[in-house]
């Protein structure tokens, strides 16, 4: 029931003839429910414990600052004419680009019959669900009177005697992203409910047992089971696929569908899904790497996964740059004044210090993943994704903030200034991310134990055949 | 089934029996288990496994699932409900234009009948897959085996199901021990009390319970009356306890329902400045002279809100003028029949119907439709003459100490001085040559009707280089157009009305002309000229900010000092310049006197 790999734990080199293998070491089907349940259940560690005291003083700092702003009003936030769409917009763009990465990794990846994303799709789908659950915060207490956001749905309403309107993008986005959210939230506890059960069977505690066993559904793992989840997981892949591309399209309509200078762009869908798709990823490291290393799952999640990563960061990262050198080329060829002035104004205009903040980390910082070395250094990708993070953040607060800063009317402009409220909400929504993320690190199965395992006995099918 | 009967695991029941089980340890041996049971003639087998491993399907006759024509048909479903939502809502119950576009606008309804879709279709999906399993199932005959625990960790497990036509208990124990099969066991009924427990049938039924109060509270107040206002638990400013002016309030800390202005701002028409400042005229010695003409303009320029301090003074004063003018009023309508003032006034003031809005901007509405006729009398008649004396006398006074005190101040005056002086002085001469002039042409410029006016003599701002020289900037975008860069009236447009013999064309004034001088035309005056217009000259009130009509008006000061300034009133250290300059011009004259007679000479020979 073992695997022995010549070249220790370092898989990233391919060998002619072989596959590198995605589960190292001395692993047995076992040893993998072994290292992913124990994760649940042996007491936290310190370091989970205090990260998870400093995430809950963050996001409760948010859901203040949410109590506030709804006791005061809209009035809290620097949002100022002429830029009404300040920082909360930028965080619901910021957060729901991460959130793609994870339908990224498991519907599309999956797809294309990528095994490598078996031990990382968990912890994506899980980083999906927290992050659109950060994004769809934003733009929820942005509507001003929050507690009427449900007049975004389309009822029957004895208040309005109206119906919503259809050909808005802002609706399309109301659509998108609660399908998005409900979606990815099927996906991912559909794939949960396997290792939920594994869970249900080696509890000890009643309660436990009670709790995993309804969460599990009575799950047996019956063939005849298995084989309709898995035409159930294949067919969610297939819809969540073109989901993916469709939410960030349908978030960057938003923008492209107004008349505001910088944003009127038919670039925009794919430049903006490439954005996501790079500062998820960019996301899934900074996750990962230190993740790994607290819960000893380096045989799991191993250098070769993140390898590739870093791969599709560079990827992405050279797609995003190649966006940035097209929009300029667009304002240049296109000729119209305005355009041409608010391309030159992001570079050298009063925010040029973010436009160059985002240009140094997401078109140049990638570079150094050229290097193998680089890609397969943990700490490395690590700064490196925390760069993208940066980054990201601020290509959208560029696109947002300085487009609406300096358009038509020059008489109209001017500079925009967060407050304290939307420094604290910013951070406190990383607070509210890592919460769910050290929760669910604690309460649910990390790592798909059964793909892993399904993976497992593919390679060992492999090594018995060449054996023989 | 029930809680003292020890669980029977026995064989010799059959009715308990759901089938048997046996484990393998990997997938291989698992596999080729399951083609012979299948060979076998088993259709009721089953194998739990802890992940879907390759192959079993085909090695156990599963049939392929309908899962994707339920995702199709709930996909189909998703499309149909949005576009017909769409098209519902916004093409035929509530129907937008939105860039003119058709109401059923198919495009535009693509992006939310795509995502609806997809929900559809996912929902269809999930739902439809533990469905078919039938699952959520919590009571298995499975799970009652202690070991089958692993079949969610590492251990296969095949089961030949009891219900098999071929199923026989003893014979399928002998085919899974041949199959390499361990720990055969038989499936017993589960045999753990069915009945849900008492405590979590009463919580449940506490919580329905509590969890209808609410209900029930919202459908009572539905169906009884109240008298009381309903609840809002988000007011949204539907309540803001609204409050007339003067009221009381609760709200504010100072009781007044009235917000004083936020600091730093101006209401509009509210402008906390003197009104001096904005008129050009005396509010003081006006209240004396025609106090509703004072009335007027200080009820113009303040509007409503502020009542300045300077105002307070004049309206006391005011009170004086008004009872004098009422007592008399009274004194004329005393044989009047009527029996409360206001009907007492109306017949009286019917001639001065039009002056009625500024009654409302006094306080008491009566007063001034009485006085207005006898404010035009003094206008036209009696007091002219008493006034007019100090009026003239005065800016030539105030003229004289404000000529010195610069002069005391060489610092200030220096640089506010010289331009005008250096730019202007060619036409030195002719100015001079105006000069003597100017004493004789007050009378004329008054005209038939004298103004008695008492305007500020003097500019109110502290004059330095930089009001000279945005009054020069000021001029030179607003007055020069007509007046010229010199002021000798002789703009661009002027030049342009003469070219086209423009008849209704009045000539703007020269500024330079004595009847324009300070000591006959007061800075103030000339202030309400540019604020007010005059004959053509629109008023530029609008315009120009007061204090830069009052720089403008320093700057024709200055304009008008040049053209009449001896060489002793320049500052010392610029008079070389000036004579050197003077010299080098007087020089040319010469040399071209010079030449001309030359020439003269020649032709002439």
């Amino acid at each position: 029931m073992s695997l022995a790999v010549p070249n220790g734990l370092d898989n990233s080199v391919e060998r002619p003839g072989t596959r590198a293998p995605l589960v190292l070491g001395e692993s047995s089907y076992h040893s993998i429910t072994e290292a992913v349940c124990k994760i649940a259940e042996n007491p936290p560690s310190k370091l989970w414990v205090i990260s998870f005291l400093v995430a809950v003083h963050l996001a409760t700092m948010l859901g203040l600052c949410i109590a506030y702003l709804f006791y005061t009003g809209v009035g809290v936030w620097g949002n100022r004419n002429p830029v009404f769409w300040g920082w909360p917009i930028v965080n619901f763009v910021f957060w729901v680009g991460i959130g793609h990465a994870g339908t990224l990794i498991s519907a599309i990846l999956y797809l294309f019959r990528q095994e490598w994303r078996t031990s990382i799709n968990r912890t994506a789908e899980a980083m999906t669900i927290f992050a659109v659950v950060c994004a769809g915060t934003f733009p929820g207490i942005h509507v001003g009177r929050a507690w009427l956001a449900f007049w975004l749905a389309p009822y029957p309403s004895l208040n309005l005697w109206m119906w919503p309107q259809f050909r808005s993008p802002l609706l399309w986005d109301v659509f998108a992203v609660s399908t998005y959210a409900t979606v990815s939230l099927l996906f991912w506890y559909m794939g949960m409910v396997p290792d939920l059960a594994t869970f249900r069977d080696r509890s000890k505690n009643p309660f436990r047992r009670a709790v995993y066993g309804v969460l599990s559904l009575g799950w047996s793992g019956s063939s005849r089971h298995w084989m309709r989840y898995e035409k159930a997981y294949a067919l969610l892949a297939a819809f969540a696929a073109p989901l993916v591309l469709s939410v960030h399209t349908i978030v960057s309509f938003d923008f492209a569908v107004s008349q505001v200078p910088g944003w009127h762009t038919t670039i925009f869908p794919p430049y903006f899904v490439a954005g996501a798709i790079f500062s998820g990823f960019a996301m899934v490291i900074t996750l990962m790497v230190p993740a790994r290393a607290i819960f000893s799952i380096e045989k799991l999640i191993t250098i070769r996964h993140l390898e590739n990563m870093c791969k599709i960061i560079l990827t992405t990262g050279m797609i995003v740059g190649l966006a940035y050198g097209t929009e300029f080329f667009i304002a240049w060829y296109g000729q119209v004044t305005e355009e041409k002035f608010a391309f030159i104004n992001r570079a050298m205009g009063p925010y040029w210090w973010a436009y160059w903040t985002m240009i140094t980390c997401n078109v140049i910082s990638p570079n150094i993943f050229w290097w193998k070395k680089a890609r397969t250094t943990p700490w490395i990708m690590f700064v490196v994704s925390i760069f993208v993070n940066i980054g990201m953040w601020f290509e959208r607060f560029v696109i947002t903030v300085t487009s609406l800063s300096r358009d038509y009317l020059p008489s109209a402009w001017a500079y925009f200034e967060p407050t304290w409220v939307d420094w604290a909400m910013l951070i406190g929504s990383f607070g509210l991310f890592f919460t769910l993320f050290l929760l669910f690190c604690r309460l649910m199965p990390i790592v798909n134990m059964a793909e892993t395992k399904a993976t497992l006995a593919k390679e060992l099918h492999m090594a018995h055949k060449d054996g023989h | 089934m029930s809680e003292t009967k020890p669980a029977p695991k026995t064989v010799a029941d059959g009715n308990t029996v759901h089938g048997v089980v046996a484990e393998f340890s990997d997938v291989d041996s698992l596999l080729a288990a399951c083609e012979r049971v299948r060979d076998a003639g088993y259709t009721k087998a089953d194998a739990f496994t802890p992940f879907p491993v390759h192959g079993i399907d085909k090695a156990l006759g599963i049939k392929p699932t309908v899962l994707p024509w339920i995702a199709l048909t709930a996909g189909a479903i998703g499309t149909c409900t949005a576009l017909t939502m769409q098209i519902w809502m916004n093409g035929i119950d509530y129907q937008y234009i939105i860039s003119g576009k058709p109401y059923i606008s198919l495009p535009a309804f693509i992006p939310v009948s795509f995502e609806l879709t997809i929900l559809f279709a996912s929902f269809g999906t999930f739902f439809g897959m533990w469905a078919l399993n039938g699952l959520p199932r919590f009571s298995n005959p499975m799970f009652t085996s202690p070991r089958f625990d692993r079949a969610t960790d590492d251990t296969f497990f095949l089961y030949l199901d009891a219900k098999d036509k071929r199923f026989n208990e003893e014979g399928a124990k002998a085919l899974l021990g041949d199959l390499g099969g361990a720990y055969i066991e038989p499936v017993v009924e589960d045999d753990s009390p069915k009945k849900i427990p008492s405590f979590l049938l009463i919580a449940i039924a506490v919580v329905i319970a509590f969890s209808m109060i609410p209900a029930l509270v919202v459908a009572r107040m539905r169906v009884t009356k109240s008298s009381s206002p309903r609840f809002h638990i988000f007011p949204d400013m539907d309540f803001s306890p609204a409050k007339d002016a003067q009221q009381i309030s609760t709200l504010f800390a100072d009781g007044r329902a009235m917000r004083p202005d936020v600091p730093g701002t101006v209401s509009r028409g509210g402008l906390d400045w003197d009104v001096d400042f904005q008129t050009g005229i005396d509010m003081e010695k006006l209240a004396q002279v025609d106090a509703p003409r004072a009335r007027q303009l200080v009820a113009m320029m303040q509007s409503d809100t502020e009542v300045v301090e300077a105002d307070g003074e004049v309206a006391g004063e005011e009170e004086a003028v008004k009872e004098v003018v009422e007592e008399t009023t009274e004194e004329v309508q005393a044989d009047e029949p009527s029996t409360d003032e206001p009907s007492a006034d109306e017949p009286a003031s019917e001639e001065p119907a039009a002056e009625e809005p500024e009654a409302e901007m006094t306080e008491e509405a009566e007063a001034p439709a009485e006085e207005e006729p006898a404010a035009e009398e003094t206008e036209s008649t009696e007091e002219t003459p008493a006034e007019e004396e100090p009026a003239a006398e005065e800016p030539a006074e105030e003229e004289m100490t404000a000529e010195e005190t610069p002069a005391e101040e060489p610092a200030a005056e220096g640089p506010s001085e010289e331009e005008p002086v250096a730019e202007a002085k060619t036409e030195e001469p002719e100015a001079e040559a105006s000069k003597p002039e100017a004493p004789t042409a007050l009378a004329p410029a008054s005209g038939p009707t004298v103004d008695t006016t008492p305007w500020l003599t003097d500019n109110p701002l502290a004059i330095d280089a930089a009001v000279l020289q945005r009054g020069q900037q000021q001029f030179n975008i607003y007055c020069s157009v007509c007046h010229g860069m010199n002021g000798r009236g002789n703009g661009l447009v002027n030049q342009r009305a003469q070219r086209i013999l423009a008849t209704t064309w009045t000539p703007p004034s020269n500024l330079h002309d004595a009847t324009l001088y300070q000591d006959v035309y007061p800075d103030g005056k000339l202030f309400g000229t540019i604020s007010n217009g005059v004959r053509k000259m629109p008023g530029y009130a609008a315009q120009i900010r007061a204090k830069d009509r009052w720089a403008i008006v320093s700057y024709v000061r200055a304009l008008q000092a040049s053209q009449n300034a001896s060489l002793e009133e320049v500052p010392a250290s610029q008079r070389e310049a000036i004579e050197k300059k003077q010299s080098e011009v007087k020089a040319e004259l010469e040399k071209a006197a010079a030449e001309e007679a030359a020439k003269a000479q020649k032709t002439a020979t």
